[in-house]
Order: structure tokens, then sequence, then C-alpha cells
């Protein structure tokens, strides 16, 4: 009796995380992972948007310039890419491919260079953007597109393919 | 050979057996088979054996007893019976077919004929030539245990079932190759790895048609894995026992190959190839700062060099405080060309390290430190900030823990130096990116190559950053699909 208590509980999977924390986490995360790289890619001058221009609509100190607003900007950043990662997740998490993600990340970078470009004006308009600063933004968007969307859509297939597994592996489970 | 011919029963007349013996595998050809004739209460009794591959000292002792069954019995005609029942050996099995017979013969096992009988005893003499478990080369520890592998399949499965003693574990034995029947092991614990990766695995491993592998586990990877040019390793090797006990009670599926000093650890990803036993040994704190210096060392062994190259070239990226990199000296070569020399240079060391004696890898050591570094300077081929880069970076390499992927990554970091010095920041940043992405899209049985990096899985990763304290880690990868997540049984 005891035993068989003991074996079921054994059984028992703990819950993976849910969801919606899984795709909070990996928002907050990619947000900031990728803006302090790219707010390292412009400490070595590949690119002229430094992360700090977030914080240029609004009216701040001074501090928004120094490096506070730049741990700041890392910060917000990455709450604002918990939404970002909610979006994809509603609207693209059953895109299988990795490239799906990519094509996201692209169209972030369209969002944010085209049509939010007149919010930031630490931002030039896309035509006066130099090579480098272009190529390096479009490949950081490009891979948080994919580290976002894939990381997404990957965890929707796995938990499919538990669920169909559990209640296709249970009876097997007595022998 | 046709299928009459696998399915030939045991000859009754022991002349004919002997006569097949000499047609099909050549006794009396090679020296190394042999036939022992005696009589034994009026009835011939005949040994095959391959010597070097048996212990005489049994088969001595079997003889004695076979030779006094003439003393001490007189029904010969249950020779037969009486043989099977003097025959002081535990592993004693019939066959009934020449087929089975010849493969137990060359596999070093003795056959024992009776004349009209048409029946082999086969007996487990084999003491095969090899080497006691050692620490292995690749893989030193400071503490832990040292008994590695070797090249025999047995005392390799042997070594993990002295540290898994459970009954679920389980080592099923294929033969593999046309000619050279190697025997292959898959090893899993039953109620732990996913059902849907063993049979993909065992499906693989049967399909496999050659010849020999006398290769032994790399051509098995080749055919399971099939990873074409891509110079990523999609399987990691351990030559480790207790590295080898402790995948298998995570859920990985374990091949083990004949021949081979070290098993095959499926499926894996490219951070379980940055794991080192070595970080287990320790406190999680300390185990924690290990694997962090040594990211720190494979990520200088990747991009260190492209990252300097590419600053030097454009002086004006650096930001101020850095404005002291780049060479003060006049060079009179190219620095690419420099950098590309330095590279192949400690290259050629490598390789000329492998296979040079030991007495003599003094003197290449003492060459290659005093003339290629200093004289190199002297004489004004390279600038020393070369020297110190290529260093660094090639000290990265080796701080890799896996050879397969410390030599990947120097392809990796060629790459990325070739397109950088011609796309300058584009290149180098697109070359990063397509970097990245390749790896994210290989995938080793199923498995992202990246996991849980790219696809990002929070709990797996947090595992990578840091090296948790057994008690505390009870999950098993989830990556792994294993029918039981539990690692440790719950407290009732």
């Amino acid at each position: 009796m005891d035993q068989e208590k003991r074996k079921l509980e054994q059984e028992q999977h703990e819950k993976p995380m849910s969801m919606v924390a899984m795709v909070a986490v990996t928002g907050l995360f990619g947000g900031l992972l990728w803006s302090s790289l790219a707010q390292f890619a412009h400490y070595l001058n590949f690119t002229d948007v430094r992360v700090n221009v977030l914080l240029e609509p609004w009216a701040f100190g001074a501090w928004k310039k120094g490096w506070i607003g730049t741990v700041f900007s890392i910060i917000a950043l990455g709450i604002i890419s918990i939404g970002v990662a909610f979006v994809y997740y509603w609207t693209m998490r059953k895109v299988k491919s990795m490239w799906g993600g990519a094509i996201f990340g692209l169209l972030l970078f369209l969002l944010v260079f085209y049509v939010l470009n007149p919010v930031f004006p630490g931002i030039k308009p896309i035509s006066d953007l130099s090579r480098n600063t272009l190529v390096t933004s479009v490949c950081f968007y490009l891979l948080y597109g994919v580290f976002v969307g894939y990381s997404i859509s990957f965890e929707e297939n796995e938990l499919q393919y538990r669920e169909k597994n559990n209640t296709a592996a249970a009876p097997q489970e007595t022998e | 050979m046709d299928k009459m011919d696998r399915k030939l029963p045991i000859l009754e007349k022991l002349h004919d057996v002997e006569a097949y013996m000499k047609k099909r595998i050549g006794l009396g050809d090679s020296f190394d088979l042999g036939v022992r004739k005696l009589t034994i209460l009026k009835k011939n009794v005949h040994f095959y054996y391959v010597n070097g591959l048996c212990d005489t000292s049994f088969i001595v002792q079997i003889v004695k007893e076979l030779v006094e069954i003439n003393d001490n019995e007189k029904m010969s005609s249950k020779l037969q019976d009486i043989v099977e029942n003097r025959i002081t050996h535990q592993s004693v099995s019939p066959v009934k077919t020449m087929d089975e017979m010849v493969d137990q013969v060359l596999s070093g096992l003795i056959a024992i004929l009776v004349e009209g009988e048409g029946i082999a005893l086969i007996v487990d003499v084999r003491s095969y030539p090899g080497r006691q478990p050692m620490e292995p080369d690749t893989e030193k520890v400071v503490r832990g245990s040292r008994d590695g592998f070797v090249e025999n399949i047995i005392v390799n499965t042997a070594l993990t079932r002295r540290r898994i003693r459970d009954e679920r574990l389980r080592f099923e034995m294929m033969k593999v190759g046309e000619r050279s029947k190697t025997d292959v092991a898959i090893a899993y614990i039953k109620d732990i790895a996913s059902p849907n990766l063993v049979d993909v695995v065992k499906q693989e491993v049967k399909s496999i048609e050659i010849d020999g592998i006398a290769m032994g586990d790399k051509t098995i990877e080749e055919f399971i894995v099939k990873q074409g040019y891509n110079p990523y390793p999609l399987v990691r090797y351990t030559e480790r026992a207790d590295v080898a006990a402790s995948h298998l009670l995570e859920g990985h599926v374990l091949l083990y190959v004949d021949t081979s000093p070290s098993v095959i650890i499926t499926p894996t990803t490219y951070f379980h190839h940055l794991q080192h036993a070595e970080e287990y040994r320790q406190s999680a704190g300390v185990g924690t700062m290990v694997k962090w210096v040594r990211f720190l060392g494979v990520l200088a062994s990747l991009i260190l060099l492209p990252l300097w190259f590419l600053l030097l070239s454009n002086p004006d990226l650096l930001p101020d405080n850095l404005s002291f990199i780049g060479p003060n000296k006049h060079s009179n070569i190219p620095v690419l060309l420099q950098i590309f020399f330095a590279d192949i240079g400690i290259e050629f060391l490598r390789m000329a390290a492998i296979h040079t004696p030991t007495p003599l890898s003094t003197a290449m050591g003492l060459i290659a430190a005093v003339l290629i570094g200093q004289i190199a300077i002297d004489v004004g081929l390279f600038v020393p900030e070369v020297i110190l880069y290529v260093s660094v970076s090639a000290i990265g390499t080796y701080a890799t823990p896996s050879y397969e992927l410390s030599i990947a990554n120097k392809i990796g970091r060629l790459f990325l130096l070739v397109v950088t010095a011609i796309f300058d920041v584009p290149g180098f940043v697109i070359g990063l990116t397509v970097w990245l992405l390749l790896l994210a899209r290989i995938k080793s049985l199923n498995t992202p190559y990246l996991w849980p990096f790219l696809p990002f899985v929070p709990k797996a990763f947090k595992e990578i950053l840091i090296r948790t304290s057994v008690p505390g880690s009870s999950i098993r990868p989830s990556i792994l699909h294993s029918r039981n997540r539990q690692r440790q049984p719950s407290k009732s």
C-alpha cells in the first residue's frame, strides 16, 4: 500500500512551467539579453543607436543620458519585451519553423525604424542611417525575433507532444 | 554466402566438420585457428579455438576433466550428455548451425563437438588482449574515479553496471558489420529513457550496412546522425564511466561499441559539450565559477580574434578608453596573414603533438616557444599582439572540454575572420548571426542543437548557467522526454 502510493507520487510529473509564465520569462530574458548585447555593440560603435533612445520622448532628468539611463532602458526594454512575446504567442505560436521568429523580428524592426521612428529623435530616419547601424540593427532584431519566436513555438509544440504522449503512454505505464 | 549455407546444421561426421572448417575459415591456412582432437570412450571429440582470444588455463582444465571421463565413465552412448555435464565452466550453450558455431569460434569461444551428435557446445573461455581500466587522458579530474572505459565492451558494460545496479538498466546487444561482426550495445534505463528515442536509435543501428567498423564508434556515429560536412559534433563521447552512468540516469541513450574506449551519448546539444566531470566533483559554487570561466574561454576561442581584427582594421570603432588596442609597431606583412600564419602554426603544433613520441615532444615545445614566438617577432614577421591574441584564443580552444567542439569552433573562428576581413562590421555581425542561426537549425535526433538557449527553456538554461547542487536538482532535462521526470523518489 505504502509502496504503491510512493510509486504513484514518483510518477506524478511535476508541472513544467506554465505556458504563460514561460512566455513572460522568455520575453523578459530575451529583452534584457539582446538589449544588453545591442548596447555593447553601440559601445564598440557598430551602431549609432543606443538603448537610451527609449527614454528620449519622456522628460526625465539628465540621468537618462548617463549609465543609469542605460540600465533603466535595458530593464524597460525587458519589460516591454514581455508584451512583445505575448504578441507573438497570440498571433504566431503555431508556426513551427524557426524562420517564423525571424520574420517576426524583421517586422519588429520595420515597426520601430519606420512607424515609430518619429517618436524617437535619437534614431535618424532610415535613409540617413549608416550601413553598419542598419546591418547591426537588423541582425539584432532578427536574433531577438528568433529567440522569442522559436522558443515560444517550440514550447507550444512540446506541450502538445507531452499531452499526446501522456494519454497514449498511460496504459504502458503499468507494465 | 547464400541462405542455404547459413542454415546448414552441424555436420554429424567430425571429419566433414573439419573439411568444412578448412574450406570456410581456412583451418590450416591461418595459423591462429586450431583444432584439438581427443578420443573419449572410443569416440572422437574435437575442440575448435582461435589462439590468442581464449584463456589457455580454462581450456587445459576442461580438457583434463574430459580426458578423465575415460577413467570414470563407461556409457559411451551417452557421451554427449556426459561431456556437457563435465565441462567445468558456467557458460556453456549448445548451437545447432555451422554458421553460428563459426561466429562464436571466431569471437574467441571454443566449440566442442562429439562424433555423430550434430551439436556443438560453445564454452565462453574468451580472454581478449587489452588493457586494464585506467584514467582517460582526455577527461582527467582532480578528484573522482579513475577507471575509464577500455577497448572491451564487456568490461565497459560491467563498469557501468557497477554504478547502476538497477534492474531496469538494459544493454541490448547487436552485431554491426557484415565482415567485422562488431558488438554494439544500446544502453538505457527502461522506465526513464523515452521509448521513441530508444526505437529510433535501435532502428538506425539495425539499418547500418557496412563491411566492418574498424574505426569503431566514430563510424557508428556517422551512420546515426548523418552530419555531412557540418563540423559541429552531434553526439558526445565520454571515456569516463561515471559520466556515462549519470547520463543514463538522466534518460539519455548510450551506445557502447566494442573495440572503442569511448561510449556515444545521444542525444546531445551544444551545451553538453561544455560540461566536464570536474565541476560536479567540486562544490556547487566552485562548479559554477568553473563553468563561467570555461564559457568565457570558449567564447574567446570563437570571437576574440575576429573582433580584435575588426577593431584593428577600423580604429575609429574603438571607444576612447580602449584606444590602446592595435599594433604600435609598423608591420611588414598584413595582419590578417599574420593571424592565419600563427593560427595555422598552432595547428601544426597540435597535430605534431598528437603523434610525436614524448622524448621528442619536449624538444618540439622548446622550438615552438623560442623560435616561433620570439624570433618571429624579432625578425619582423609578426607583431607581438598577433601572438598574444592567437595564443589566448588557442588556450580558449584547449579549455573546451570536448575535443570535437574545440576544433569545430576553430573552423567557426576562421570563417568569422574571413568574413570580417572582407566585409568589415557587416561581415562580423552578419557572420555571427548566420553562425548562430545555422547552429540553431541543427537537430541531432530531434533535439535542437542550441537547446536550452535557443529555443529558450528557462529552467534548463538555469542549469546550464549555474551548477545546482545535486539535492536541489530533482528534475530530469525535459528535452529527453523521459518517462519519469523526477530524479529522486519523493519522500512518503
